[in-house]
């Protein structure tokens, strides 16, 4: 694999696409290394595509100058999937935001890959349809994003996390070939390609056009606002919800120090003397959603809450999740850095986890804010801090790392939504032995053998043993597989 | 033609023999509960069998997480009866006397009630399977929601067993529905077929919208109040389970099944169409008649495989060569670089196009 992008692979770039949308200054470039997360990568050159068959040939470019690829959505990732290291050449799909048809029937839609996800939502609102899935970043990432992250967001509890709403996909793949996988039909013979490549991180193919599967709004939705006086007893609250065999349509904890954040930037009237605010939506029938409430409200009171207020209208629902969204952004108050987690423990396991969380925080002297879908365990431990300051940073990822083995002893997930991408790859070997990572490698490989996409991200260097032979003349006739 | 079969006690046993078979290329046939149907194409060759009816234990049920482990030998009917103690269900397993976790898995058979809970792959949480050449493999999490590494237990979903022998699953649960009702309506497909697609777009989530010739049934799934009859439609009990001695599934879109049943129900076809989500399983006699549907289903931008017929009819069972072939080719031969597994049953046609 080259990293040196020559003047002849730039001129057959911009045949391509035109020179406009090649971008090669170093001022450009910075911009396209770096995403959401906190890492930084470079750019050797970024490739701006407006259509399957541009990205198609700057595939074959690529193959025929042996480049690394990185693509691109809006480059919201917070695991470092989107950054290109080494010099990669970055495509960028961000220019392909059309909506291609909508099927109301199905109901489905076909999209390009650079729409953002709230706007596939507005698109689809006069037909009483919704995207499920809802990244907080919903306003700005795309769902060619979604679709490399399987991206999950508040309402996943209920709904699914994005593979469950991605029917099919156009996939490039490293040699320029185009592959349409799955569809509205379900159930094609085969392998589930479609639903190996939801969560690729990128290192797959890319990704240019998405059939997504649209959700009818619920006829009734209710949004309850719980303080705690203890994260514990809000904890217990969402454990006792689930077991009582209720699941929400969201049911989403802050604790206090992230409440203080978000409210001083959103004003939302948060209780910001409550140890733990929870935020529980359920929706569906009327007779459903009084059943539930009901059941949230009693558990929520037997387990200590000081106090429950149900948004009045959509307006103050609207606000509420205004809140619990934009609590990334209001961090920002606290320390110019954060260094974000997102292990999933068992729901069972969630007190005892924060419990854990509080200790390494006071040991390493950090302020560590928890945001999170308590609903499914997927923790959003948030580590404040400043990057200028070398001392703290050594602190923060020591108190990352210890976070993780925490999560990882009590049978925790690495990663519930954002991705492993590069930051959190060197931690894959605590959920993953060497037979596992492997298979991994093997699988990745069978889409792209030359190893070109999206490099040294998901799986950490050395992963692969052994070498892979393709005999297949052993085949009875007549087969296939 | 099948040797005796061999049924491992343990994980170390089962990866001695796959890696014995694999190393001279001695083809393996998998068994679970042995009710999958005939289906794919007819082996060409004896195989050993190796049954994995002995990994039959349910390794951890944690209520409060709505989350099971199991291994794939226990018996789906055993497992939800030990779930259904707590309140709770696989709900996405349809109910089959006899079948085990894996063999559901493998052959990826959702519950009818699909519609609303979605594809039985999406309960599928991690895996652990040993491959065709011997290496214990574990995929996934047993958390409900994880995205660490690459979603193998999706690829193993519908994979027939070649990639390899599931020895133990984690699955996601859901809630036993509290109280459940069917409702039917009888009357021309094509008119029974518009108040199903009616029901359909106004319930809120109903369970089931179930389609067959001059007939309709609806499930609804929650509290009591919301269990009435939808327009048109009289209260019911569950629709027998569709079969025959020969069955074919259709997926078409959604959109274009309602059109597509009335077609068959004209041709005089028996069937069952799960409207929303796009799968019709249809009893068929001849080749023709397999023919005729899948030539209805191409149509349509769908496709045909078989689900279970006799050897007479199973000359081309899962019709054209799925789009990137040349992937599942590599990904095959990544798990089971011998090709030992299930070996020359899936995919594929006698006449070798490919």
């Amino acid at each position: 694999m080259s990293t040196v992008i020559t003047a002849s692979a730039i001129d057959r770039f911009r045949h391509v696409v035109g020179p406009e949308r090649v971008l090669t200054a170093a001022l450009e470039r910075l911009v396209y290394a770096r995403d959401g997360s906190m890492n930084q990568g470079n750019c050797g050159l970024a490739v701006l595509c407006d259509t399957t068959a541009e990205i198609a040939e700057c595939m074959k470019v690529a193959a025929e100058f042996d480049l690394p690829i990185v693509p691109r959505g809006s480059g919201t990732s917070l695991a470092g999937s989107a950054i290109p290291l080494d010099g990669s050449v970055v495509i960028s799909v961000a220019r392909m935001r059309r909506v291609l048809s909508i099927d109301p029937e199905t109901p489905c839609a076909w999209v390009e890959p650079g729409v953002l996800n709230l706007d596939l939502t507005a698109a689809v609102t006069h037909l009483g349809l919704h995207y499920a899935p809802d990244p907080s970043s919903q306003a700005a990432c795309s769902i060619g994003g979604n679709v490399a992250t399987n991206a999950g967001g508040p309402h996943c509890l209920a709904s699914g996390v994005t593979a469950q709403h991605i029917l099919g996909m156009e996939l490039v793949l490293p040699d320029g070939q185009i592959l349409q996988l799955g569809g509205p039909a379900p159930d094609p013979a085969g392998y589930d390609l479609r639903g190996f490549v939801v969560g690729g991180e990128g290192t797959l193919g890319i990704v240019t056009k998405v059939c997504v599967k649209l959700t009818r709004n619920p006829p009734v939705v209710r949004t309850l606002l719980i303080d705690f006086t203890s994260l514990t007893a809000a904890g217990a609250a969402v454990r006792d919800i689930i077991a009582k065999g209720v699941i929400p349509a969201a049911m989403e904890m802050m604790d206090r120090t992230m409440t203080r954040a978000v409210e001083a930037f959103v004003h939302a009237g948060l209780p910001v003397d409550a140890a733990a605010v929870l935020l529980v939506e359920v929706d569906g029938t009327e007779a459903q959603v009084s059943e539930h409430t009901r059941v949230v409200e009693d558990i929520c009171r037997e387990s200590g809450a000081s106090h429950i207020r149900v948004a009045a209208d959509e307006a103050e629902r609207a606000l509420f999740w205004k809140a619990r969204k934009n609590a990334f952004g209001a961090c920002a108050r606290i320390a110019p850095n954060y260094y974000l987690h997102d292990c999933v423990v068992p729901r069972t396991r969630l007190v005892e986890v924060l419990a854990a969380i509080e200790h390494i925080a006071a040991r390493h002297d950090l302020v560590i804010m928890n945001v999170f879908h308590a609903g499914d365990g997927n923790l959003h431990p948030l580590i404040s801090f400043d990057r200028r300051d070398e001392e703290q940073v050594t602190r923060v990822l020591q108190a990352g790392r210890e976070i993780i083995e925490v999560c990882m002893r009590v049978g925790g997930t690495l990663s519930g939504e954002h991705g492993i991408g590069m930051e959190k790859r060197d931690f894959m070997p605590l959920q993953f032995n060497a037979h596992d990572l492997d298979a991994q490698a093997r699988s990745r490989e069978a889409f792209d053998p030359t190893g070109r996409m999206n490099p040294r991200k998901v799986l950490p260097s050395g992963s692969k043993c052994g070498e892979l032979s393709f005999p297949h003349d052993h085949l009875p006739e007549g087969t296939w597989i | 033609m099948d040797l005796a079969p061999g049924t491992p006690t343990n994980r170390a046993v089962l990866c001695r023999a796959l890696r014995e078979a694999s190393d001279h290329a001695r083809p393996v046939r998998i068994s679970g509960g042995g009710t999958g149907g005939r289906r794919g194409l007819i082996a060409s060759e004896p195989a050993e069998v190796i049954s994995t009816m002995e990994f039959d234990r349910i390794v951890a049920h944690e209520p409060a997480d709505l989350v099971a482990t199991v291994e794939a030998g226990v018996p789906v009917r055993e497992l939800q009866r030990t779930l259904g103690e707590h309140a709770q269900t696989w709900i996405q397993a349809p109910d089959i006397d006899g079948a085990t976790v894996g063999g559901l898995l493998s052959r990826a058979a959702s519950s009818h009630r699909r519609l609303r809970y979605g594809a039985i792959r999406d309960s599928l949480l991690q895996v652990v399977m040993v491959t065709g050449d011997g290496r214990l493999v574990h995929a996934g999490g047993k958390t409900v929601k994880g995205v660490a590494g690459y979603d193998i237990p999706r690829l193993v979903v519908g994979a027939h067993g070649t990639l390899g022998v599931l020895v133990e699953v984690t699955l996601k649960l859901w809630p036993l529905p509290s109280s459940t009702a069917w409702f039917s309506a009888e009357g021309p497909t094509h008119h029974v077929a518009a108040i199903g697609e009616q029901a359909r777009h106004h319930l809120h989530q109903p369970a089931s919208v179930l389609l067959s010739p001059d007939r309709l049934d609806i499930e609804l799934i929650g509290p009591p109040d919301d269990l009435v009859a939808p327009m048109g439609m009289h209260l019911s009990t569950a629709p027998p389970v569709f079969g025959g001695p020969a069955t074919v599934e259709l997926g078409v879109s959604p959109a274009v099944l309602p059109q597509l049943a009335s077609d068959l129900a004209e041709c005089g076809f028996a069937f069952q169409a799960q409207l929303g989500v796009g799968i019709c399983t249809i009893a068929i006699a001849t080749l023709d008649e397999l023919r005729d549907v899948r030539a209805m289903a191409i149509a349509a931008g769908g496709h045909a495989v078989i689900l279970d017929a006799p050897d007479a009819l199973r000359a081309d069972p899962w019709g054209p060569a799925p789009a990137g072939l040349a992937i599942m080719r590599r990904l095959k031969n990544s798990f089971d670089p011998a090709g030992i597994l299930n070996r020359g049953q899936f995919l594929g046609d006698r006449t070798g196009a490919l």
